[in-house]
């Protein structure tokens, strides 16, 4: 038999899973990350280390930024992609699931369509890394870890993050369709 | 019974959904349509929205991460 | 003259076109994935634990094609709400587990572990341009990343600005701090209302969603 049509296989690896098992699963996983780390899940603060490592290298110091005077972020900058356990993990999120969609043979190299996408790329992605800054997170750091923990500003994010993803969708539908 | 075709190649979600909820909207019992995607979470949500409302689907897959997603108007 | 067929037979009469296994290309990847793991726990077992954890991460993220801007923007824009009470199911499991593991931390007389960051004004603007982008740019940052490996080339363009936003946003900080944050600090719900309290109305509010949302999803007949 052909593994291709193996159930297991099809409901595995085949198959996309239903949400209701991810979100158990994703759950599990930020509790037990939470012990072993000491500190729950998020994405977007290795990313100010990536931009800040390659200012240091070519443009100049970031020390002196008042957000830099966080004991945290000031010890992050003398580590590197490779002994940095957030900026690994991030890049495990994009292997793993380059993983996945290859073992169910749905990998493909998406290509841009159009200009609007590129405006939209980069308007979307400026926008959300600013926005991380200012708000402490994003969807997993202010909303998922942020709410699960209990906290108010996760609370406020979770309000106002409807209220942009509405904006957004105006924006979209009006100018990127 | 006629069928139509809907280019969704390429675009990201929400586009494929939005598309395929104003193209149908325009058809008429029996007609089908179909959409190509290559959005692997528009792959998820298209097919949920036309199961919701009750029409008949199936998805083939016609390529690497390449989906034709058949959609008949049941009512 | 046209005989009415069914879908199903529409879909079986047509050629299927070629393709490819991907599996063995899967295969190198884990073995890849491997290696490197066993290389990081030569260095640091902690970096070892943060790559695994990755890995799980973006598998689960990818075959459940999970996604939270969809969760806060399918409701109003396509009348979906399932993904969004998926979300609430994991916020709830995570409080949960956190709460737990807060409560001990904190009887054992040690600092308050987990995410809690000062509310204020720039949170709420804060969130409304992370809003905005992500539902423009089709992810948010884990969406962003998964794509990133799905090998979605808009996605990879929208990470090296939301890479450089991120600087951005910590260049500005300065201002944002002397306007908003200053004087602002975080509020931990158990430690204001008390632990039985703060955890019930959580769960509570997370129910109370979970219905609202449901109810939306089955309300929305087009």
């Amino acid at each position: 038999m052909k593994l291709e049509e193996n159930k297991y296989f099809k409901a595995v690896v085949k198959n996309a899973w239903p949400y209701t098992v991810g979100a158990v699963l994703l759950a599990l996983l930020n509790i037990t990350l939470f012990i072993a780390n000491g500190s729950p899940w998020g994405v977007t603060t290795p990313f100010v280390y990536w931009a800040a490592w390659i200012h240091e290298t070519l443009v100049g110091p970031v020390r002196d930024w008042v957000y830099f005077n966080n004991p945290t972020h000031l010890k992050a900058l003398d580590l590197t992609f490779f002994t940095h356990g957030g900026s690994l993990m991030n890049l495990g999120i994009i292997i793993g699931a380059l993983f996945t969609s290859l073992a169910a043979s749905q990998f493909k190299i998406r290509k841009i369509k159009s200009f609007r996408q590129v405006i939209a790329a980069i308007v979307g992605g400026l926008l959300m890394g600013y926005g991380t800054r200012i708000a402490f997170g994003c969807n997993i750091g202010a909303f998922f870890s942020g709410v699960a923990s209990f906290s108010l500003h996760g609370w406020v994010y979770t309000i106002f993050i409807f209220a942009g993803a509405w904006i957004g969708s105006k924006l979209l539908v009006k100018f990127f369709m | 019974m006629a069928e139509y075709r809907l280019d969704c190649l390429g675009e990201a979600c929400p586009v494929p959904l939005l598309k395929t909820q104003k193209k149908f909207a325009g058809l008429n019992v029996g007609d089908v349509l179909i959409v190509e995607i290559d959005h692997s979470c528009a792959m998820k949500n298209v097919p949920e929205w036309a199961r919701k409302e009750g029409h008949n689907v199936e998805i083939e897959e016609t390529g690497d991460g390449e989906w034709e997603i058949y959609i008949e108007k049941a009512k | 003259m046209e005989t009415k067929t069914t879908v199903t037979e529409r879909v079986a009469v047509r050629p299927g076109r070629k393709k490819k296994n991907q599996l063995p290309a899967a295969i190198v990847v884990l073995l890849g994935v491997i290696l490197f793991g066993v290389m990081l726990g030569g260095k640091s077992a902690g970096l070892a634990i943060s790559w695994i954890f990755g890995i799980a991460f973006g598998i689960v993220l990818q075959k459940s094609r999970f996604c939270f801007t969809a969760a806060f923007r399918d409701p109003v824009l396509t009348g979906s709400t399932s993904l969004t009470k998926a979300v609430i199911i994991a916020v709830a499991v995570a409080s949960v587990g956190f709460g737990a593991i807060q409560y001990a931390a904190v009887t054992k007389g040690g600092t308050l572990p987990g995410f809690v960051s000062p509310v204020g004004w720039h949170v709420a603007i804060g969130a409304l341009m992370f809003g905005i982008g992500m539902v423009i740019s089709g992810g948010c940052a884990s969406g962003t990343l998964m794509r990133v490996g799905e090998g979605f080339m808009m996605q990879w363009l929208s990470l090296i600005f939301f890479v450089l936003g991120t600087l951005w946003g910590a260049h500005d900080y300065s201002w944002w701090k002397s306007i908003f944050i200053d004087g602002t600090s975080g509020v931990h719900l158990p430690s204001v209302l008390g632990w039985p309290l703060g955890i019930v109305l959580q769960l509570t509010v997370l129910g109370l969603l979970y219905i609202l949302a449901d109810r939306w999803g089955n309300r929305q007949k087009s």
